[in-house]
């Protein structure tokens, strides 16, 4: 490695570190840690949110599949995020908002039952935990391919610098960090576009090699028997569920736009992160296209983004976009663990525990937030060399997609579904998406069709069950033009 | 027609239509709601100006990759 690179790396460390220690003197209460203490402004709610979605699938995985596909892998950030961002903004942040709510979970307990409050919290927290563990592992194989440490090492320094400033300055901290890191992120991405267009010709070269070997890597779809993305899959799947689940549900998404300082900061922070979100393909997408163009040989398609790092890249550069990738995973660990740590202190303790104090979450909190990043620790090797628990997890989550939807959707605009209703929906529904997967249907159709399930499951068990008249639904449904 | 025969383009035709209407519900929400906690009534703070010219954005990249 150039000396050059290693100084920008070690700086960037340093800053970053730095950076996230300088706030810990503004948390004083779980309010504080939690959600910033409502503090945060649109452009950093914003960047926070890009940095959080930006993980180690994106940066690799992504320029890979566009090694593959082409352009369509950009319907991730495309159809498969903007609508759904655009939902969250102007429909499901006001709600949030307007309930007073630290968490998604929170809402659901308040819109159904408690029940449902607990199995949504855990079921995330669970997943949150291995998907740490894996942006863990990725970020140490990163440091042992390009600095050559040993994998225990890279895992103890990340978990280390990540653990001091998420521990000392709660949300306000793993905000600020996430939009320093998103900027370098944008800044490495975008030389690489340059460097690489001004290599291959100009853009008119750059598309004319590319569509001339490759005709339908500019094509946004793929056709509808395709094998991973077929169109009517990515759109009914990935567009009509996954998405607006992730974007509208989210909890380590939606815990920043919590912490903002007005409703209108939380919601602009979105509506910008969407503004972002369109331009991502550039980052994560182009160098899978450019590595194709100049004729990569490469052993397989995750190779593409390493091979144009190295290929393209001039010392010093090399070292700003080896440090955008530790970005992507410090700001997708950093956020899991801060919004995992709010779900078992608040959602799963409080709930389960009666006689849990209030006054102690500040404390708990940080307890948890270091024995969740140490457990994700752990876990890192344990997901690496056993790949399947972690598909599994994902399978899991994704089964969870639908009903969660079906339950956030009819929970938020109508006011005749009722809590049982939603428990036995969020059992059923998972129980459904298990069946329809096992009989060997592409995932995104499973999505939809748990999805489409448990709309009328819901719908149907509230006819044969009682409403909770306790619950405040002109709090917790969305009715603007209701007249009060 | 088969399942797996249907046109790739009635895929880019789906999302421009679905992205029109997006921007026609985005409209529907009243003003008074878009402006909750804002500290002023500026028109740049019109979120709903911000979802048209994303959705536009979107408009001009799906029909240009069609």
């Amino acid at each position: 490695m150039h000396p050059l690179d290693f100084a920008i790396i070690v700086g960037y460390l340093v800053l970053i570190t730095l950076v996230g220690l300088r706030l810990s003197g503004r948390v004083n209460t779980a309010h504080d840690f939690f959600l910033a203490g409502r503090s945060l402004t649109w452009w950093v709610i914003g960047l926070s949110i890009i940095g959080t979605n930006i993980g180690a699938n994106s940066y690799v995985g992504a320029a890979g599949n566009a090694f593959s596909v082409g352009i369509a892998q950009a319907n991730f950030e495309w159809i498969g995020a903007i609508p759904a961002m655009i939902l969250a903004a102007l429909v499901f942040i006001p709600l949030y908002w307007k309930a007073g709510v630290y968490s998604i979970p929170e809402y659901l307990g308040l819109r159904y039952n408690q029940a449902v409050r607990v199995v949504a919290a855990l079921i995330t927290s669970i997943v949150a935990v291995f998907a740490i563990g894996v942006a863990l592992w990725a970020l140490a194989l990163t440091l042992q391919t390009y600095l050559g440490w040993p994998i225990w090492v890279g895992i103890m320094v990340t978990g280390t610098v990540v653990g001091l400033y998420s521990i000392a300055g709660g949300l306000a901290a793993v905000a600020f960090t996430d939009t320093l890191q998103v900027c370098i992120m944008f800044v490495g991405g975008l030389v690489i576009v340059g460097l690489g267009i001004a290599e291959t010709g100009g853009f008119a070269g750059f598309a004319t090699t590319l569509t001339e070997e490759n005709p339908n890597h500019l094509q946004a779809y793929l056709p509808a028997d395709h094998e991973s993305f077929p169109w009517p899959g990515v759109i009914l799947g990935l567009g009509v569920v996954l998405s607006p689940a992730y974007w509208c549900a989210g909890q380590a998404i939606l815990q920043r736009t919590l912490g903002a300082r007005t409703q209108w900061d939380a919601s602009a922070g979105m509506m910008f992160a969407a503004f972002a979100k369109t331009f991502v393909p550039l980052l994560v997408v182009f160098p899978g296209l450019l590595a194709l163009v100049m004729h990569a040989e490469i052993e397989y398609p995750d190779m593409a983004l390493p091979w144009v790092i190295k290929n393209v890249l001039p010392p010093g550069i090399s070292g700003l976009m080896f440090i955008a990738i530790i970005a992507a995973l410090q700001s997708t660990i950093d956020s899991g663990i801060n919004s995992t740590s709010l779900m078992v202190t608040r959602d799963i303790r409080h709930v389960l525990f009666k006689q849990a104090d209030p006054a102690d979450d500040l404390k708990v909190g940080r307890i948890l937030t270091l024995v969740l990043l140490l457990l994700a620790m752990c876990v890192a090797p344990v997901v690496a060399e056993m790949g399947g628990i972690y598909t599994f997890i994902q399978t899991v989550l994704s089964l969870f997609q639908g009903p969660m939807l079906a339950l956030l959707l009819l929970g938020a605009f109508t006011r005749s579904v009722t809590p049982s209703a939603g428990l036995w929906t969020l059992i059923s529904g998972v129980a459904v998406a298990s069946a329809i997967l096992l009989g060997g249907v592409n995932m995104l159709y499973v999505a939809f069709a748990s999805f489409v399930y448990s709309l009328a499951a819901l719908w149907l068990f509230s006819r044969f069950t009682t409403h909770n008249d306790n619950i405040d639904l002109d709090k917790l449904t969305y009715s603007p033009w209701r007249r009060s | 027609m088969d399942f797996g025969d249907m046109p790739v383009a009635w895929a880019n035709y789906i999302s421009i239509g679905g992205f029109l209407l997006l921007a026609l519900l985005v409209w529907l929400i009243p003003r008074k709601l878009i402006y909750t906690g804002a500290t002023d009534h500026a028109r740049w703070r019109d979120i709903r100006i911000w979802a048209t010219v994303l959705i536009t954005l979107q408009l001009f990249i799906y029909a240009l990759f069609d």
